[in-house]
C-alpha cells in the first residue's frame, strides 16, 4: 500500500507544488488547507506522515500538532517560516518529530519523510529486553514499560530511547543521536535531540526536572542509566 | 560626491562656530564665578577698610582735640595762679600723650625726649600765631598726631603729641581680616562656579552619553525627563529625534524582514515546481531542458539570497540568538569542508576542479570553541565558496593557534587561502560590506552571489566574539588569505570525560 501523506498548508500554490513533488516519489498526498479539515481528514483515513505549516488560519500548526498528538503517534513534520529558536522549539515541543524551514527544497522534504518512515519500521534486531531500574525497553515489540506499566511513546521518542539503550551507560553525542535517529549528519540541528530528550523525560522519569535515567553529560551528550 | 560633501561642510562650519573661543563652557562658567566673587570681595574689603580707618581716625582725632582743649584750660589756669614753674603742671596732666607748653618764648615738656623739634614748624608757627591746629605727620618713622591750642591770655600755647601706632596696628588687623574674608569669598566663588558649571553641563554630559549609546545601537536610549524649562526643550527635541530615528531604523529592518518573509512562500512553490520539472528533464526537448537547468540554478541562488537577507535583517533587528555548542574546532572545520563539497540539493553544485587542503597545527588539534553550528558552517561555506569562485586552483584551510608557542592558547585562527587575484589593501574593509559591488570588477565582492556573503561572515564572527579580516597569502604568492579569529574554551572550563 502506498505511503499516504497528509499536508496542511493554506497557500494553495505551495500545496500544489509540494503535491507534485511528493507524488513524484510515488507517495499519495491528501491536501487540506486548515487545522479543522486536517483533523477530519486524519480521522477519516489515518495517514503515514503529516506535514503541517505553522502559520494556518484559525487553529495554528502548534495547536493542530498537540491535538493530533493526544490520540496518535503519527510522524509529524512542521514547516516553519523562520529558523528562530522559538518556532522550532515550540513546534518540537508540540510533538513534531522534525521540522523544515521555508523555502525548502523538495529533495530535503523527501529525505526527511524517508528518514521518518524508516524510523517507524522496526530497528535492527538485537536485544530482546533491556532493563534500567524500573524502566524496561523491548525493542523488538516496540514497547517500553515503567514499573511494569506500558508507556506510550512516539516513534521518534522510542527510537531515541532504543539508541541510548543499545549502548547502556555510554555517552552518545548529539551528533551521533542526530545521525542514528534522524539521519542527519554533523550539521543537523541539536535542538531536535534536546527537545526530544526533554519530551522523553516527561514520560519515563519520575521527576523530569531531576532525571535519573536519561542523563545529560554536559558538553558531550546523553546517557541512559538504571 | 558633491551632494554628500555639502551638508558635511555645513556641519563642519556650524561645529566650528559653536566651538568656544579658547575655553570650554565649564571653564568659562568657573572663570566668571571666580572673577565675580573676587571683584565683589575686594570691593567690600576696600570699603570696609576705608570706613573703619576713617572712623577710627576721626574718633582718635576728636578725643585728642577734646583732651588737648581740656589740658590747655588747666595749663592756663595753673599759669594764672603759678606762672613760674611749669613742671608740676605738666606732670599732673592726665593721658598718655606727651604735653608741650610754649610760654614766654620758652619750651617745657614732661619728657626730655620731646621738644619743639618734635613738632612740625608749620604747626608751631600757626598755633603760636594764635590759631588752633592739628596735624598728622611722621615723627622718627612713626605716625604721629599733634594738636596745638593757643593760650593768648598768657601768651602761651599748649601742644600735645600722641602716637598713632596702635591705630595702625588695629587697621593692620582689619586689613588682614578683609583680605582673609576676600580669599574665603573667592574660594567659595570657585566652589560655587565649579558646582554651577557641573550643574549646567550635566545635561550635556547625559546627552553626549545618550548619543554614544544610540550610535552604539541602543536605540531605546532616551534622556530623562527634566523640570527645567530650558533643558526640557533640549531633552524633548533630543528624545523626539531618537524616536524618529528608531522608527526609521525599525521600519527599514522590518521592511527587509517582511520582504524576505513574503518571498518565502512563492519561493517554496518555485523551488518545488522547478525540481519537479528538473526530475523530468529527460522527457523535455533539449532547449527546454537547458531552460529548466537555468531555472533550477537561479531559483537556488535566489533562495540563498533570500536566506541571507533574512539572516541579515535579523541582525539589524538585534534578534539574533546564538545556539552555542562546545565543539572541537579542527573536527568542525573538517566536517564543514566536507559538507561544502557535497551538492547542496538546490541546483548550485560546487565546482569540482578545485580541491581543499586542510592543515591543522598540532597545538590546535584539540581546541574547543563555543560555536553556533549552523551559523559557523555558513561562515566557512561562504569563505570556501568565495575562495573557489575567485581563486583559481586549490584552496588551503589552516587551523592555527593565535598565540605565541610558549603561551596558553586563548584564540584560534581559521585561515582560508586561495590563488585568486587577491584583495587590494584599499578594498580590504569594503569587501565585508553588504552588496559591496563597488569593489574592483571581476574580483572578490563583485560578481554573483557575493552580495551579502562576506557581510554575513563578518556579522556571524563578531557575534561569536571573534573577528575576520583579509590579507595577502603568507607565502608571498598571489592570492587572498581570509582569517577568522575566535576565542577558545580554556581546558579547565571543560568537564573531562571519555568521548564516545
Amino acid at each position: 500500500m502506498a505511503t499516504r501523506i497528509l499536508t496542511v498548508e493554506d497557500d494553495e500554490r505551495i500545496r500544489a507544488a509540494v503535491k507534485l513533488a511528493l507524488e513524484d516519489e510515488g507517495w499519495t498526498v491528501v491536501e487540506t488547507s486548515n487545522g479543522e479539515d486536517a483533523i477530519d481528514a486524519f480521522h477519516a483515513s489515518p495517514p503515514d506522515i503529516v506535514l503541517i505549516d505553522i502559520m494556518l488560519p484559525g487553529m495554528d500548526g502548534f495547536e493542530l500538532c498537540r491535538s493530533l498528538r493526544r490520540t496518535s503517534d503519527v510522524p509529524i513534520i512542521m514547516v516553519t517560516a523562520r529558523n528562530d529558536t522559538h518556532d522550532v522549539v515550540a513546534g518540537l515541543e508540540a510533538g513534531a518529530d522534525d521540522y523544515l524551514t521555508k523555502p525548502f527544497v523538495p529533495k530535503e522534504l523527501s529525505a526527511r519523510i524517508r528518514a521518518l518512515l524508516r524510523r517507524v519500521r522496526p530497528t535492527k534486531p538485537g536485544h530482546a529486553r533491556l532493563t534500567f531500574g524500573d524502566l524496561e525497553v523491548v525493542p523488538d515489540e516496540g514497547k517500553v514499560l515503567k514499573g511494569g506499566q506500558e508507556m506510550h511513546l512516539t516513534k521518534t521518542e522510542f527510537r531515541l530511547l532504543c539508541e541510548l539503550a543499545a549502548d547502556p551507560g555510554k555517552v552518545l553525542s548529539r551528533e551521533t543521536l542526530l545521525d542514528r535517529v534522524w539521519g542527519y549528519g554533523y550539521f543537523g540541528d541539536g535542538r531536535l535531540v534536546d527537545v526530544h530528550v526533554h519530551r522523553l523525560r516527561t514520560k519515563v522519569e519520575a521527576d523530569p526536572a531531576n532525571p535519573r535515567h536519561v542523563v545529560t553529560v554536559r558538553g558531550l551528550g546523553y546517557r541512559l542509566q538504571g | 560626491m558633491n551632494e554628500v560633501a555639502a551638508p558635511a561642510g555645513r556641519l563642519a562650519r556650524l561645529g566650528w562656530r559653536l566651538r568656544p573661543r579658547r575655553f570650554g563652557l565649564r571653564a568659562r562658567i568657573l572663570i566668571v564665578f571666580t572673577l565675580g566673587a573676587f571683584a565683589l570681595a575686594a570691593f567690600l574689603a576696600a570699603v570696609t577698610y576705608g570706613l573703619t580707618r576713617s572712623t577710627l581716625l576721626r574718633q582718635r582725632d576728636d578725643a585728642a582735640i577734646d583732651q588737648a582743649y581740656a589740658n590747655a584750660r588747666r595749663v592756663e589756669e595753673d599759669l594764672r595762679s603759678n606762672p613760674t614753674n611749669l613742671q608740676p603742671i605738666l606732670a599732673d596732666l592726665p593721658g598718655t600723650s606727651q604735653p608741650l607748653v610754649w610760654y614766654r618764648s620758652a619750651w617745657a615738656s614732661r619728657n626730655a625726649d620731646f621738644g619743639p623739634t618734635s613738632l612740625p614748624a608749620s604747626l608751631r608757627d600757626t598755633v603760636i600765631g594764635g590759631t588752633p591746629a592739628r596735624m598728622i605727620y611722621d615723627r622718627a618713622g612713626k605716625r604721629t598726631l599733634a594738636v596745638g591750642v593757643p593760650i593768648p591770655q598768657s601768651s602761651a600755647a599748649y601742644f600735645e603729641i600722641s602716637s598713632l601706632d596702635e591705630l595702625g596696628d588695629t587697621l593692620g588687623s582689619v586689613g588682614v581680616s578683609a583680605i582673609g574674608a576676600s580669599a574665603i569669598t573667592t574660594a567659595l566663588g570657585v566652589a560655587a562656579g565649579a558646582w554651577a558649571a557641573r550643574r549646567a553641563t550635566r545635561p550635556l554630559g547625559a546627552a553626549a552619553q545618550a548619543a554614544r549609546a544610540i550610535a552604539g545601537g541602543g536605540l531605546d536610549t532616551r534622556l530623562e525627563a527634566v523640570d527645567d524649562p530650558d533643558l526640557k526643550v533640549l531633552a524633548d527635541s533630543f528624545n523626539d529625534m531618537v524616536s524618529t530615528l528608531q522608527r526609521r531604523v525599525e521600519q527599514d529592518a522590518r521592511f527587509a524582514s517582511d520582504v524576505s518573509h513574503e518571498l518565502r512562500s512563492p519561493l517554496t512553490t518555485l523551488s518545488n515546481s522547478a525540481q519537479f520539472l528538473h526530475s523530468r528533464r529527460d522527457e523535455l526537448p533539449e532547449r527546454a531542458a537547458a531552460a529548466v537547468d537555468l531555472l533550477v540554478a537561479d531559483v537556488g541562488r535566489f533562495q540563498g539570497l533570500v536566506e541571507d537577507l533574512l539572516e541579515i535583517s535579523r541582525f539589524d533587528a538585534g534578534a539574533v540568538k546564538l545556539t552555542l555548542d562546545e565543539l572541537v574546532l579542527a573536527e568542525f572545520v573538517r566536517q564543514a569542508v566536507a559538507a561544502s563539497a557535497v551538492p547542496s540539493g538546490n541546483g548550485v553544485e560546487p565546482p569540482s576542479d578545485s580541491t581543499v587542503k586542510i592543515v591543522v597545527d598540532p597545538r590546535a588539534e584539540h581546541l574547543v570553541a563555543r560555536l553556533d553550528k549552523r551559523r559557523m558552517l555558513r561562515v566557512l561555506a561562504n569563505l570556501l565558496e568565495n575562495a573557489r569562485h575567485y581563486g583559481a586552483g586549490d584552496v588551503t584551510v589552516e587551523v592555527i593557534p593565535a598565540t605565541p608557542p610558549d603561551e596558553p592558547v586563548t584564540n584560534v585562527q581559521i585561515a582560508v587561502e586561495d590563488h585568486g587575484p587577491g584583495v587590494p589593501p584599499e578594498e580590504r574593509t569594503l569587501v565585508f560590506e553588504r552588496f559591496a559591488r563597488g569593489v574592483s570588477a571581476g574580483r572578490r565582492g563583485a560578481g554573483e552571489g557575493a552580495g551579502l556573503g562576506l557581510a554575513l561572515v563578518d556579522e556571524h564572527v563578531r557575534l561569536h566574539g571573534g573577528r575576520v579580516w583579509v590579507t595577502d597569502r603568507l607565502d608571498g604568492e598571489e592570492g587572498a588569505r581570509f582569517v577568522i579569529e575566535l576565542p577558545v574554551v580554556a581546558e579547565e572550563e571543560m568537564i573531562p570525560e571519555e568521548i564516545p
